[in-house]
């Protein structure tokens, strides 16, 4: 497959698209090279601009490297509990329905100590969006085992990589809140390819617009990239997200 | 002044309807009432005990009664520890057969046959007004026509057609208890 | 003035939302159900919004985000169950959330709980403990003013008699006096303005407006809380005068306290008593110049001795505290035991004053 080369900044249009920042964006992120979250954060701001919602956006921000995107997120923020966000979400929206709220959560947050609050919100068709940047290993504490890691990968915590006798085997989020009725879209994209890039942006659209719609509840799972859990090179980080975490969870969307 | 009225029984027979219906009169009669509800898990069998206190003003007395001026006693399973905390002389409302009137030697007893009261009044399964009925006209602690709208105010919807028959329930209950009452000459309250 | 028949957890729910609470999020637990079911019930009507929680955890947090948004909002238990949301009421404590949390307890085994907390940080949560339902509904109302006033979680702290004893009360909205804005609530106007709110523990606020961080934020946090203590600490008391002998309790165990007292005082003992109000702040001046002529002063309440602590803490004499209350539960588990009962606690007392207990 193609890999983009990031050892020398792109020159040209590709360099104007590379240094355009959404005006929501305030400073630069600080995390590590090859990351994956910082791209879809650059979406989802771009998306709220784009659908004209920015100024009654609320977002809920749990724990993991993109809870440091509160300080450089120009919107309205709630840093919560790591895993509640859907539950703060759900206090937020129901008293303040005009909003548009989100939420924003790693697999850690979202999959591992926070499963019970998603999948509650799904089945309430709780008119919220909420975001998970799934990247398969806790990376704030460095790279180690989620209830995402796929079987076979090595983290700090399956040093042998990931076995389903002695680990279990991985959560799918968005399969799981797709079977709830009340979820009205579910989607999975990434951020390892501009062709996903591209798609995943246009999921994080519906998403909202299914919020808007008052239709339901709506979930994006982005798979994004954590070389540094991962333990490989920056420029890996994409073909490792393809020949690993894709195979075990199939972008596209489930429930529109 | 605070009168208290405890109200004991057996799941089944009304105990705590009675005492809301009691409570309830009070308060639209605008005066300050207090009932406290003390029952097994059971809906029916086993023991049911409430306590009501009215009062002119804000009421001294504490929710688990330290003593209590007044009783019903539609059974005599349970009764022991509610009957050892009544004042000498008040007035109690016994459930003839059930409750043998000569057990309580210490207070103004006034017996009811409540099943055959509310058997004869076309209301069978309104023991517990039947008593109530008795017990009000006894000590005249609010208007009997209080008694008959709170008893309305006080049936969930899907019962509201015993509304007459418990209202005939408490009329016969007062009516069962007035010979008695004049034996006694005077009225207690 | 018309009074309604109401079961106290009614009452305080009714109470609650004449306040202007408008969100209500709770899991059904023995005796806090019936307070979650009268919201459920109630507030619909006025315009808000109660929901059936999927647990304690996800309740408090959609209690704290209503709260962010600017609403009155509030949550509730049992002490088991407020075991389980100390994580949230210690982040409402220290993002300053201003979060009702009503406790109908089974017992006064959660004064520690309450006074003391199980989150983690430097905080503290002011803590009302009503003696009877027309305080109870005057608390429910506190509540929210005191948490308004000073951004912080407020634990109302009831019980089975307060929740299940029907009583005739009236329901007013109660002034306490006027409020900060909450300038600070999210409501999304000002996002992409450059000026977007933050609500966060750690306050590090946006790249382009520094926030103070923790150590200052903290620091900030612990200084309200020393000042909250300064001003809201409450208390009531009777004949410490002339009293030789002072009972202190808390909740509706004082209520008790003051019949019997009333009673020992007919018979001529010279015994007054005192009740803290707020359990926290604890009025501690008050207590060391009410004890400060007092040849005894007894502690009950119905646990094991957790009040004792901050008795002990602020008596003018340690030595003349003694405790004599106790464990005392119910068989069902959910209500108090015989320990809450006039004569039984009279004969404590009496004991406790070293004269024959009378009959």
């Amino acid at each position: 497959m193609t890999v983009i080369d990031t050892s020398q900044p792109p020159a040209g249009p590709a360099r104007r698209v590379a240094e355009a920042r959404p005006s929501l964006l305030l400073g630069e992120h600080s995390l590590c090279p090859g990351c994956g979250e910082p791209i879809a954060l650059r979406l989802l701001l771009e998306v709220l601009q784009e659908l004209d919602v920015v100024q009654r956006s609320i977002g809920v921000v749990g724990h993991g490297c993109y809870g440091s995107f509160v300080r450089i997120m120009d919107v309205d923020v709630l840093q919560c509990l790591h895993g509640r966000a859907p539950a703060c979400a759900t206090g937020i929206k129901r008293v303040r329905p005009d909003c548009v709220v989100f939420t924003l959560q790693g697999d850690g947050d979202m999959a591992n100590e926070g499963l019970h609050e998603v999948l509650h919100a799904a089945a309430r068709g709780e008119k919220i969006t909420c975001i998970m940047l799934n990247n398969g290993v806790f990376g704030d504490t460095g790279g180690q085992l989620t209830a995402t890691t796929v079987l076979g990968q090595r983290t700090k915590t399956s040093l042998a990589g990931r076995d389903a006798r002695e680990h279990g085997y991985p959560i799918p989020v968005a399969e799981l809140v797709a079977g709830l009725r009340g979820a009205a879209y579910v989607a999975r994209g990434a951020v390892s390819t501009p062709g996903a890039v591209v798609q995943t942006k246009r999921m994080l659209t519906r998403a909202f617009e299914t919020q808007l719609a008052g239709a339901g509840f709506s979930l994006v799972e982005i798979l994004t990239m954590c070389p540094t859990g991962w333990f490989v090179p920056a420029r890996e980080g994409p073909g490792y997200l393809g020949d690993s975490m894709e195979r075990v969870y199939p972008l596209g969307e489930l429930t529109t | 002044m605070e009168r208290e009225l405890v109200v004991t029984g057996i799941g089944g027979q009304g105990i705590q309807l009675l005492a809301k219906t009691l409570a309830l009169a009070a308060t639209r009669e605008g005066r300050y009432a207090m009932l406290s509800a003390d029952y097994g898990g059971e809906m029916r069998g086993g023991p049911s005990k409430a306590s009501v206190v009215i009062g002119d003003g804000p009421l001294r007395a504490l929710p688990v009664l330290a003593s209590a001026w007044s009783a019903i006693v539609a059974h005599h399973r349970f009764s022991e520890p509610v009957l050892a905390r009544l004042r000498p002389g008040g007035p109690v409302i016994v459930n003839r057969p059930l409750v043998d009137p000569a057990s309580l030697p210490h207070m103004t007893v006034y017996d009811v046959d409540a099943a055959a009261v509310a058997a004869a009044a076309d209301a069978p399964h309104a023991i517990g007004f039947v008593l109530l009925g008795a017990y009000n006209a006894v000590t005249r602690l609010v208007a009997p026509e209080s008694l008959v709208s709170a008893m309305e105010e006080v049936l969930p919807p899907y019962r509201k057609q015993y509304a007459e028959a418990n209202a005939r329930a408490l009329a016969a209950g007062a009516d069962a208890v007035r010979p008695q009452l004049e034996r006694a000459g005077e009225v207690v309250a | 003035m018309t009074l309604e028949l109401l079961e106290g957890s009614e009452a305080i729910a009714a109470s609650a939302i004449a306040a202007g609470c408008r969100f209500f999020a709770g899991y059904p637990m023995s005796p806090f159900t019936g307070l979650l079911e009268s919201m459920s019930r109630l507030l619909p009507a006025a315009g808000g919004v109660c929901l059936n929680a999927a647990s304690e955890i996800e309740g408090v947090n959609m209690a704290l985000g209503a709260a962010a948004a600017g609403a009155r909002a509030a949550t509730g238990s049992c002490g088991q169950g407020i075991a389980l949301m100390q994580e949230t009421i210690a982040e409402a404590a220290l993002n300053e959330t201003p979060l009702v949390v009503f406790n109908m307890a089974r017992n006064q085994q959660d004064y520690f709980q309450a006074t003391r907390g199980g989150g983690w940080g430097d905080y503290r949560t002011i803590t009302l403990a009503p003696k009877n339902i027309p305080e109870a509904v005057e608390h429910a109302q506190l509540a929210f003013h005191l948490a308004d006033k000073h951004r912080a979680p407020v634990i109302f702290y009831g019980d089975p008699l307060l929740a299940q004893t029907r009583v005739g009360v009236e329901i007013r909205p109660l002034d306490f006096g006027p409020l900060p804005p909450k300038d600070w609530a999210l409501d999304g106007t000002r996002s992409g303005t450059g000026k977007s709110r933050q609500i966060w523990t750690w306050a590090m606020g946006k790249a382009t407006q520094p926030g103070p961080g923790p150590d200052r934020h903290w620091k900030a946090i612990a200084a309200k809380f020393d000042a909250i203590a300064e001003v809201e600490a409450r208390h009531e008391q009777r004949y410490v005068e002339d009293a030789e002998t002072l009972v202190v309790a808390f909740g509706t165990a004082a209520t008790f306290v003051e019949y019997v007292v009333e009673e020992l005082r007919a018979d001529g003992h010279r015994i007054g008593w005192f009740r803290p109000v707020t359990l926290w702040p604890f009025p501690g001046a008050a207590l060391a110049q009410a004890t400060a002529g007092t040849r005894r002063v007894l502690v009950f309440e119905l646990n094991a001795g957790q009040m004792l602590d901050d008795v002990l803490i602020h008596a003018a004499d340690r030595s003349a505290v003694h405790f004599i209350g106790g464990v005392s539960i119910a068989e069902s588990g959910l209500a108090f035991g015989e320990l809450m009962d006039a004569p039984v606690i009279r004969d404590r007392i009496l004991a406790a004053l070293g004269r024959e207990t009378r009959s």
